[in-house]
Parts: structure tokens; C-alpha cells; sequence
């Protein structure tokens, strides 16, 4: 992919994002036998919150609202213009980083505990995605998403149990349940996004969107270069999370790291030896 | 662009008790589940008066209540609405000149719909909000501040101050 589409794609990735969004918020409701929202409602939203009134707290605050946003934007940039893996994913912790420092910034309890449990979050999915990082570079032999996007190897025949980690720590990145303790929404309210109002949490909420194009991203690079496959995967991967959202309870933050700590990343690192032993 | 037609398209609702029996809150909770499913509309149940567009109050306002819900209403950005829910929101209800009540959200913050009933039934509810939208459609972004209040808004607006004014004299009513 050349330089310039990859720039226009990612300058449209929000408008992708917020179709998922209002897509997963209609497969949501009919999985709960409601009707639920039509599928433009993500962007009524966004144009709404255009025309709030926007509370500062402190202007830094509403800074790192916004540096988030930029945060993942530049993150979802780097993985479109087929840049390499861990630079993409260095770039989405900083991201995160800048809404935990924005949630710990505020005297609101709620943001601190969301910013602290955000932490958590990154302490529980990240090394996956690192490790998925350099697993796909064992498989293709590179770690840039253009190399890996035209090999001649699918991934996934390698990798069924590092594909299996990834989509049950897809919830933990997305902020779903049962993976939601960041921004449990009945507890603490949305967590670090609890005192952003008006523009300043349209940037919040367009970055979430931005978020949910990074992470299903990923799962297309399990295909490697055969792309009906990884759209087949997107979709699959797409049905999944939902339904895990639907029928499970959120657990707490010590169980969230300890699944993933003491099942996913062995099953992740079993895998990863596998296939090191098998290529030598 | 013209913004303002998008404001009934997502309503968000921010729900508080303020001392109600509860069976206005399970009305209202009934009108989010399946059966009426206002999700359609696009009304979410936010909790965070920060990011919300109507606030619904049910209850007689109690003593202890009073100085939460104009907190509430202060930290609730312009455009917003205010909808009181049940006979006692509206009048006070049967706590009506009790010791301990306010009788009705108006006496503390500007009401915009009233929907009666108790409790209020989940088509009365509804019927409120779409009535509540029409007016949100047509409202300002300027700063809303209580009929009773006495404080003057200029333009960079400190609401920490303003809301410290406003329970000064809340509070030195009675």
C-alpha cells in the first residue's frame, strides 16, 4: 500500500471505527432481543457532543484527552502504511499512557481508580501483543506489516493457539465485558473518560472508535497474505467478542491479569516455542 | 453545519433519586430494557451528568438531597434539559408540606417537562422525553442558572464559584 492511501485510509479510520461501533451496538441489542440504535447513531453522537458546552477541569487535562486521540491515530498510522508491528504497538501504549496520566491528573476518584485499572489493563494485554508481534515475525520473517501482509504464509495454520490468546484479549483492549473493568460503567462510570465533557470527550470517544480499527487490524495480520481469509477472520472475531460481551459478567481486575498471565500468555509462549523448535 | 437537529437524535439521560419510593426509577430502567427499548431513539443512561442531556429526577427532593441535585445540575453542560418524573417530582406528591421535603424538583432547579403519575408509566415517561427534546432543540449554550439565584454569569465562566454562590443561598433560604 503506497504512502498516500495509507495516509487518507487512516484520516478516514475514525468513520470505519464509528460503523463498527454502531454495528456492534445493533448486534448488541438484537442479541438481547431488543431493536436497537440505527447504525448511524455513533455519528449523531459525535455531532451532538460538537455542539456541547465543554467543562475544563485543567487545561492539561483536556490536553491529554486530546494527545490521546492523536495517540492512536498516529498508532493505527503506523500499522496502515505498513510500518513496523512493535513501533505501532509502542505507539498505542503511549496513547494509553497519555488517558492514564490525564485520569490520574483530576481529583475525581473514579478517574484515578479508572486510570489505575487502565494500567492493569496494558500490564494484562500488551506483552500478548508483543509476543504476537514476534511470533508473526517468526512465521514471515519480518516485522513490518507490508512484509506481512504479501507473505506467502498464512499465520494462522502456525499460530491457532496465539489466534485463540489474541481474540480473548480482544474484550480487554475493546473495553468489553468481561474485560471492562477500566470503564465499568456501572461502578466507575467510564473510568478515565469520567470528567471529559463536550469536544473533549468527543476526542475521547472518537479515539475508542480509532481503537476498535487498530485492534481488528491485528486480527487481520493472522492472515498473512491472503486477505478473503482475514476479513473472514474480522468477522468471526467481530460475532465473538459480542457474544462474549453479552453473556458474561465483568470479572475483577485480579482475575482479568491472571487469566491472561496464567492461560493466555502460556498458551501464547507454547505456541511460540512449537514453532521455534519446528523451524530449527 | 447546522448542529442543533442532531440533539434529538442522542439524548443522553442521566437519572437521579432524590428520595423517591423507586417505582418512577423501576419505570424508568423499564423504559431501557427490551419491552420499550428507548435505545432506539439513541437515549443511553450515561450516569455522568459531565456527558448528559437530560437530566431525570424523581423523588419529593428530601433535605439531604437538595444540595446533590443542584451540584448535579451545575455539573451538567448546556444544552440540557430537566424532566421531573412522578407526583411527587412534580408536586411533592403524598410527602406534600412535610417537614423534610422541598415539595418538587422546581423549588431547587428549573423544571422543563413535568410527566405525572405514580408511578409514572413507561409511555408517560417516553411521551415526556420527546416532549423534553423539543424544547432541548430550541435551547441556548449559555449558562442555566436556578430562578432563585441571584448570582450574575460572566463570560469566563467559573462554576465552582458560581455553584458555591448558588448553595450559599440555598442553604440561607429556610
Amino acid at each position: 500500500m503506497s504512502y498516500w492511501t495509507a495516509f487518507i485510509l487512516t484520516l478516514f479510520s475514525p468513520v470505519i471505527g464509528g460503523f463498527i461501533y454502531g454495528l456492534e451496538r445493533i448486534v448488541r441489542a438484537r442479541m438481547q432481543g431488543r431493536v436497537g440504535p440505527p447504525l448511524l447513531q455513533p455519528f449523531y453522537d459525535f455531532f451532538k457532543l460538537m455542539d456541547k458546552r465543554s467543562i475544563i477541569i485543567h487545561s492539561f487535562h483536556a490536553f491529554m484527552g486530546i494527545m490521546y486521540l492523536i495517540g492512536t491515530w498516529f498508532a493505527l498510522f503506523v500499522l496502515l502504511s505498513g510500518g513496523d508491528l512493535l513501533i505501532a504497538i509502542f505507539f498505542h501504549v503511549l496513547s494509553l499512557a497519555f488517558l492514564v496520566v490525564g485520569g490520574f491528573s483530576v481529583r475525581s476518584p473514579y478517574s484515578v481508580i479508572g486510570a489505575m485499572r487502565e494500567l492493569l489493563h496494558m500490564v494484562a494485554y500488551e506483552p500478548l501483543y508483543v509476543l504476537s508481534a514476534a511470533a508473526l515475525y517468526l512465521v514471515t520473517g519480518t516485522f513490518q506489516v507490508s512484509g506481512i501482509l504479501h507473505s506467502k504464509h498464512v499465520p494462522l495454520i502456525y499460530l491457532p493457539l496465539f489466534f485463540t490468546a489474541v481474540l480473548f484479549s480482544l474484550p480487554a483492549i475493546l473495553k468489553k465485558s468481561p474485560f471492562d473493568t477500566a470503564e465499568a460503567h456501572q461502578e466507575i462510570i467510564g473510568g478515565p473518560e469520567i470528567e471529559y465533557s463536550g469536544k473533549f470527550y468527543e476526542a475521547v470517544y472518537t479515539a475508542k472508535w480509532i481503537e476498535y480499527v487498530y485492534a481488528f487490524f491485528f486480527i487481520f495480520l493472522f492472515a498473512g497474505g491472503n486477505h478473503i481469509l482475514g476479513a473472514l477472520l474480522i468477522i468471526f472475531a467481530f460475532f465473538f467478542f459480542n457474544l462474549l460481551d453479552n453473556v458474561t459478567a465483568r470479572v475483577n481486575f485480579r482475575q482479568m491479569v491472571a487469566f491472561h498471565w496464567y492461560i493466555l500468555i502460556p498458551l501464547a509462549v507454547i505456541n511460540l516455542m512449537l514453532i521455534a523448535l519446528w523451524r530449527s | 453545519m447546522d448542529f442543533k437537529k442532531f440533539r434529538k437524535r442522542s439524548p443522553w439521560i442521566l437519572h437521579y433519586n432524590t428520595g423517591s419510593c423507586n417505582g418512577c426509577d423501576i419505570e424508568i430502567l423499564a423504559c431501557l430494557a427490551p419491552k420499550y427499548d428507548v435505545e432506539r431513539f439513541g437515549i443511553l443512561n450515561r450516569g455522568n451528568p459531565k456527558q448528559s442531556d437530560i437530566l431525570l429526577v424523581t423523588g419529593p427532593v428530601t433535605k439531604r438531597a437538595k444540595e446533590r441535585l443542584l451540584r448535579l445540575y451545575f455539573e451538567m453542560p448546556e444544552p440540557k434539559v430537566v424532566v421531573a418524573v412522578g407526583a411527587c417530582a412534580c408536586s411533592g406528591g403524598v410527602f406534600r408540606h412535610m417537614y423534610n421535603v422541598e415539595n418538587g424538583v422546581d423549588k431547587v432547579i428549573p423544571v422543563d417537562v413535568y410527566v405525572p403519575g405514580c408511578a409514572a408509566r413507561p409511555e408517560a415517561i417516553i411521551d415526556g422525553i420527546v416532549r423534553a427534546l423539543e424544547i432541548l432543540k430550541e435551547k441556548g449554550k449559555e449558562v442555566e442558572l436556578p430562578h432563585w439565584c441571584s448570582a450574575q454569569v460572566k463570560p469566563p465562566v467559573n462554576r465552582v464559584k458560581l455553584l458555591d454562590r448558588c448553595l450559599e443561598e440555598l442553604h440561607g433560604r429556610r
